[in-house]
């Protein structure tokens, strides 16, 4: 008699959420076990998680050399900047609008949306935009940018609970997805996926848990991000069935090891983003090359 | 289920005040209001009064002249604690010793020296325990140490330390499976819980929702009292069984009995969908209803 091994299977799945248009068209999420969990037959995880490269639209200050280094003839011109991580192999572009924010250059929305557009020309890959977390500016900018890139079907956010209004509006109303972003709190995540759901179909939307890095409180950014699956998955909760993004590039390169160390900040970024698939994210946000490729390798 | 009113609290801004200015009318109205709402007991919190004691002797005489309810002398200091026990007409009830080394050695022995009944948390200098059976192990050897001062377990009132559901909804879960197993654990005792706990940092709204669905639950696994928000009519009715309807339907969603929630009347469906939550079968966020 052959052994047959019990298999834990479960009822929830996670949403599929499509990101861009056409040709640059990206699935994610869609899965219905848990991350790496698929020795037998649980289930299924239809589209691998997918990694962006950042991209800022400003010149960065007080990067390390070593992450400064593959860019470093390009970091002046977001466009250029886009195309080199293409051809690195990234699956989508991270634009960073750090400029827009008040405390840097407090640059206008219609700036912001014009470095969208180009960085949006030169590249064949799908955008995830971000703004800086302000609660004033972020809605003023991220709609104007949803204005601008009308029907294109980009990422943007973060939406969070003082300002997801103006942003999912936008978002609806130029059909595009939406990062809610709650602080490592996962029963407020859920609190503004409900209220955030009542302007944007869920398939429209993609969490952002927060994620710190290796050794500066991971363990509990990687709990709220794996309990946010055991939630959807397991638990079949249809207000945290979305994807989520985990966003630590910047997390990791700011502090002072990885600074200090070449191998070892690629390491850091590197285990960081491994850590964070481990947790379940659908979508990681990284920096150096290296790191990327790393991580590239395990996914596909 | 008996009740403790909660309502004569020191973080309370109109308490803080009329203690400091030593207002005796403004206390001796709000322990009447809470006598004439049924409270059995009345809690005095007094907070850790550590640069005046004293005043909770002060506290107990200025409301013994106003009502007959029983008191709970509430502070972790037991210098203020002894201060109203010395002069109580009758033995009221301390608010709280704990498994904290500390307190064992100078709050317990109170209650043998005063005679008097006392709470017994589950806290202690690890902190609060993490799940049932952690609460379970912190109160066999506090209890264990109350019993060799010689209170029986018939004195005890033990507190499992509710937090609220924003913060811990599986402490909440834990303190419902703790609850059930106290009986077998340490026969005789009787048991308490800061109710209103569960709802701190909730919008004001959803409190009372949320204290009296718990009060329910806990009562079905034997809770002993409760404090509790004295001016909430409902969770009074609730208490003195004059809402039976609520009391079934609160324990056939705890059963896992099918029950169409939507298709209940507003205040039923707020009940059983409030039971999901504080069971942990669903998510806890603010709009816990609205789904």
């Amino acid at each position: 008699m052959s052994f047959k091994a019990p298999v834990e299977s479960y009822k929830g799945r996670v949403l599929e959420v499509t990101i861009g248009k056409g040709d640059r068209e990206i699935t994610i999420g869609g899965e219905t076990v848990l991350s790496s969990n698929q020795t037998f037959d649980e289930g299924e995880f239809p589209n691998a998680p997918k990694i962006a490269l950042e991209v800022w639209d400003t010149e960065p200050q007080g990067w390390a050399p070593w992450v400064l280094e593959p860019y470093k003839d390009v970091v002046g011109d977001p466009a250029a900047w886009a195309k080199r991580c293409e051809e690195a192999g990234a699956d989508f572009i991270y634009l960073y609008l750090l400029s827009t924010d008040p405390n840097e250059k407090d640059t206008s929305p219609e700036q912001a949306a014009e470095v969208v557009k180009k960085v949006y020309d030169a590249v064949k890959l799908p955008l995830i935009i971000y703004g800086t977390g302000n609660e004033q500016k972020d809605p003023a900018v991220l709609s104007k940018v949803a204005e601008v890139m009308s029907g294109e079907n980009l990422l943007m956010g973060p939406a969070i609970k003082e300002n997801f209004e103006p942003i999912a509006n936008a978002a609806k109303q130029h059909d595009h997805c939406v990062v809610a972003q709650a602080p490592v709190d996962i029963n407020l995540q859920k609190e503004l996926n409900v209220k955030l759901t009542r302007i944007l179909p869920a398939d429209k939307i993609v969490l952002d848990p927060l994620a710190s890095a290796l050794g500066y409180g991971i363990e509990y950014c990687f709990s709220v991000a794996e309990r946010t699956k055991h939630v959807g998955v397991m638990f079949e909760d249809t207000m945290m069935q979305m994807p989520t993004i985990a966003n630590f590039a910047s997390e990791v390169w700011k502090n002072k090891e990885p600074k200090q160390a070449e191998t070892l900040g690629i390491a850091w970024e590197g285990v960081t983003g491994m850590t964070y698939l481990l947790a379940g994210a659908n979508i990681l946000v990284m920096r150096h090359p290296e790191a990327f490729s790393m991580i590239k390798q395990i996914v596909s | 289920m008996l009740l403790i009113g909660e309502n004569i609290h020191i973080i309370s801004k109109v308490v803080s005040e009329a203690v400091a200015d030593r207002n005796e009318k403004v206390l001796q109205q709000m322990a009447k209001e809470q006598a004439d709402m049924g409270m059995d007991y009345i809690d005095l919190n007094v907070g850790p009064a550590r640069k005046d004691p004293e005043v909770m002797g002060w506290l107990v005489q200025v409301v013994q002249e106003a009502v007959d309810t029983h008191l709970a002398l509430d502070s972790t200091n037991p210098y203020a604690v002894e201060a109203g026990l010395k002069v109580a007409k009758w033995p009221p009830l301390i608010n709280s010793s704990s498994g904290k080394q500390e307190s064992k050695e100078r709050m317990l022995p109170l209650a043998t020296k005063y005679d008097c009944e006392v709470i017994v948390s589950v806290l202690n200098d690890q902190g609060i325990p993490a799940d049932a059976e952690a609460r379970a192990e912190s109160i066999m050897d506090t209890v264990a140490y109350g019993n060799e001062l010689g209170i029986d377990n018939e004195r005890m009132w033990i507190d499992p330390i509710l937090l609220p559901v924003s913060v811990s909804q599986q402490g909440v879960v834990a303190c419902l499976e703790f609850t059930q197993m106290l009986p077998d654990l340490l026969p005789g005792v009787k048991s308490t819980i800061g109710l209103s706990n569960i709802s701190n940092g909730v919008p004001e709204e959803l409190r009372g929702i949320l204290n009296r669905t718990y009060m329910v639950m806990l009562d079905r696994h034997g809770m002993h009292s409760a404090i509790v928000d004295a001016e909430d009519a409902e969770l009074r009715d609730l208490a003195r069984g004059k809402m039976p309807e609520i009391v079934e339907l609160v324990h056939k969603v705890m059963d896992g009995e099918d029950v169409d929630i939507n298709s209940l009347p507003p205040k039923e469906r707020d009940y059983a969908k409030t039971v999901k939550v504080l069971m942990g079968e669903i998510l806890y966020s603010h709009t816990w209803l609205e789904t």
